[in-house]
């Protein structure tokens, strides 16, 4: 179970890195998104194993299982979704100011032989 | 005892009320600047009495007593934290009432600076990891807004690196958050200490200290992880750009500081090493990056990142002596480097720019503000007896007692090289004529009530300089007091509430 969850992550992670290292907007975005969501499985791998464990109600069970953890998921998904929709406003805004999604073509723009560039 | 709390709600609330004036107006901003300098003082109350008797303010939020609930504790070193931010928000906002006229202000400028400062303050007085990270994360949203709020459609790309780094920078700080927990069971700062004999010589605490120095490192500026600071500072407005330079990466090597002296044990030598010789290469490499740099804050940006170097290399030192110099460190360089932010903004509304090869003539013009730059470069690259000197003198002479000489030769080297770029500054705006491509704008800027601001806090640097062993005691106290573990560990565990173990 927990190699499941270890192997799960270090792919999530892995994907989401390889996304955030592209140069698409779009893909950095998804990056990210990814990103929260594998770190995210990551915490709540540190509660152990729920193997014979209740859900974390008083009255539920004798056995209940670590409840901080997704306490602190809960918090962590709130604050991704905050960034997130200001990541998407911030692309959005260079995208209308540099007409790109590319950020190779953002920092290094190509030459142009029509001379609007600032 | 509510003291804590104080200093993360009242800028929260004076956010809050900001925004019900929905222009800017002359009330409002006397209204910020007055809460500001209220803060200010509140902080340096703390920081004189607390000092004195050398304690710890504890508050238990919600009344649940240490592992279970959030706690907040104001210490020494907590209290000068506070007041430095309290004391750049209030600059800031004096310059930018100064700057601009009121109808030209952006209205979510003042709210989104008080939103800063909760999240910067959350982070001095909390006693928590994971809300360590929802202050970082508070301080960096706001950080992101102010960024990109006033950005022009040409610079707003330079934001896209510095949200990017620190988004990759939080989420490593929250997987950081989940191994601890998994260590020690807690996130409580008290109740992780506490349990350094027990989990004396686990090699997963050295796996967790790394993550966390590099997730501070990128928060820091520290070598490998600078790259986003250079070219993202100078797209803000002067006031502004002084306050992130002077407070947000210093926020990084606070917690830092505080991790390794409060939190983790003391015995991860190979660490310390490591993150010597980081601070080592982030001081060469930050300060030929200015040297290479031909515009003002461009310059100083740079500069930051060598001065955040010998913070880092006195956290890497890691005797009582370079703590203690550290915090004098801090304390001397936050002020130096917003007032030489406000002097490159102030000149570069009087030549209209701040490219050094079109400024000039500054010195017979504006001789008070060309003085305050000259007393604070000269500061900033350690000349007796100004602030920088002592800091760099405490941290010289540790490194010298442990035999560290090439760090302490790669330091001299930052010194001389500082010196080298500020004198750039000063010859090329200040002491150099005016090139006939340059302008000069006397009339048209309100650069006297400017230059007051930047004298004021000239003079504030001079006094740490000069009183330089009563800053000293204090930063001794402080750094003892986040040195001691076991102090800690009892002044939170016997705080008042309920529960507990």
């Amino acid at each position: 179970m927990q190699l499941d969850t270890a192997l799960l992550v270090g792919v999530l992670f892995g994907l989401s890195i390889y996304l955030i290292l592209l140069r698409s907007f779009v893909q950095i975005l998804f990056g990210f998104t990814l990103l929260s969501t594998s770190v995210n499985l990551f915490l709540l791998a540190t509660s152990g194993s729920p193997d014979g464990k209740t859900v974390p109600i008083i009255g539920a069970g004798p056995n209940p299982v670590d409840p901080l953890p997704q306490a602190l998921i809960l918090t962590a998904i709130v604050i991704s979704f905050g960034v997130t929709a200001y990541l998407v406003v911030l692309l959005y805004r260079i995208f209308l100011d540099h007409d790109t999604i590319d950020a190779q073509d953002l920092f290094h723009p190509p030459k142009k032989t029509d001379d609007n560039s600032p | 005892m509510n003291e804590p709390i104080y200093f993360v709600a009242a800028p929260m609330l004076i956010a809050i009320i900001s925004l019900f004036w929905r222009e800017p107006s002359t009330t409002r901003r006397l209204f910020g600047v007055l809460s500001a300098a209220f803060i200010t003082l509140g902080a340096l109350y703390f920081v004189i009495t607390l000092s004195l008797n050398e304690q710890r303010l504890i508050l238990n939020v919600g009344d649940w007593k240490a592992p279970l609930g959030i706690t907040l504790v104001l210490d020494p070193l907590a209290a000068i934290m506070l007041f430095l931010s309290g004391f750049s928000a209030l600059a800031s906002l004096l310059y930018s009432m100064f700057e601009l006229p009121t109808r030209s202000e952006h209205p979510l400028r003042q709210p989104l600076l008080f939103f800063l400062l909760t999240g910067i303050n959350l982070s001095f007085v909390t006693g928590d990891l994971f809300n360590l990270f929802v202050a970082f994360e508070i301080m960096l949203i706001s950080s992101y807004a102010l960024l990109t709020l006033e950005a022009n459609d040409w610079d707003i790309k330079q934001s896209f690196p510095y949200l990017t780094i620190n988004l990759l920078g939080s989420t490593l700080f929250l997987a950081a958050c989940g191994l601890a927990y998994s260590i020690y069971g807690s996130l409580n700062f008290a109740h992780m200490a506490s349990q350094t004999t027990a989990l004396a010589g686990d090699s997963r605490l050295l796996v967790l200290a790394t993550l966390l120095m590099c997730v501070f490192s990128i928060k820091a500026g520290i070598f490998p992880f600078y790259y986003w600071l250079p070219n993202s500072y100078p797209i803000l407005p002067t006031p502004l750009a002084a306050f992130f330079a002077g407070m947000l990466t210093k926020v990084g090597i606070y917690v830092l500081f505080r991790l390794f002296t409060t939190v983790l044990p003391h015995d991860l030598t190979s660490l310390h090493t490591l993150l010597a010789w980081l601070a080592g290469a982030t001081m060469i490499f930050g300060v030929l990056g200015a040297v290479s740099r031909n515009f003002i804050r461009g310059i100083l940006s740079f500069h930051i990142l060598s001065q955040i170097g010998y913070m880092a290399l006195a956290i890497a030192f890691f005797t009582p002596l370079s703590l203690a110099a550290c915090v004098f460190y801090i304390i001397h360089h936050i002020i130096v480097k917003a007032t030489l932010f406000l002097v490159g903004g102030t000149v570069s509304s009087l030549n209209g720019t701040d490219d050094l090869s079109r400024t000039g003539g500054l010195w017979k013009v504006a001789p008070i503000l060309g003085l305050c730059f000259l007393l604070q470069a000269l500061s900033l690259a350690g000349i007796p007896p100004l602030s920088g000197f002592w800091g760099k003198y405490l941290i010289f002479v540790e490194g010298i007692r442990l035999h560290d000489y090439l760090l302490v030769a790669a330091a001299l080297l930052a010194g001389i090289l500082t010196l080298y770029s500020m004198l750039k500054i000063w010859l090329g705006a200040f002491w150099s004529p005016l090139p006939d491509s340059g302008e000069l704008h006397l009339h048209e800027t309100r650069w006297k009530p400017l230059t007051a601001v930047v004298a004021a806090m000239t003079i504030v640097s001079l006094a740490i300089g000069l009183g330089a062993e009563h800053v000293y005691r204090i930063s001794a106290v402080a750094s003892r007091m986040a040195l001691d573990q076991s102090g800690y560990v009892a002044a939170v565990m016997a705080a008042l509430g309920k529960g507990g173990f």
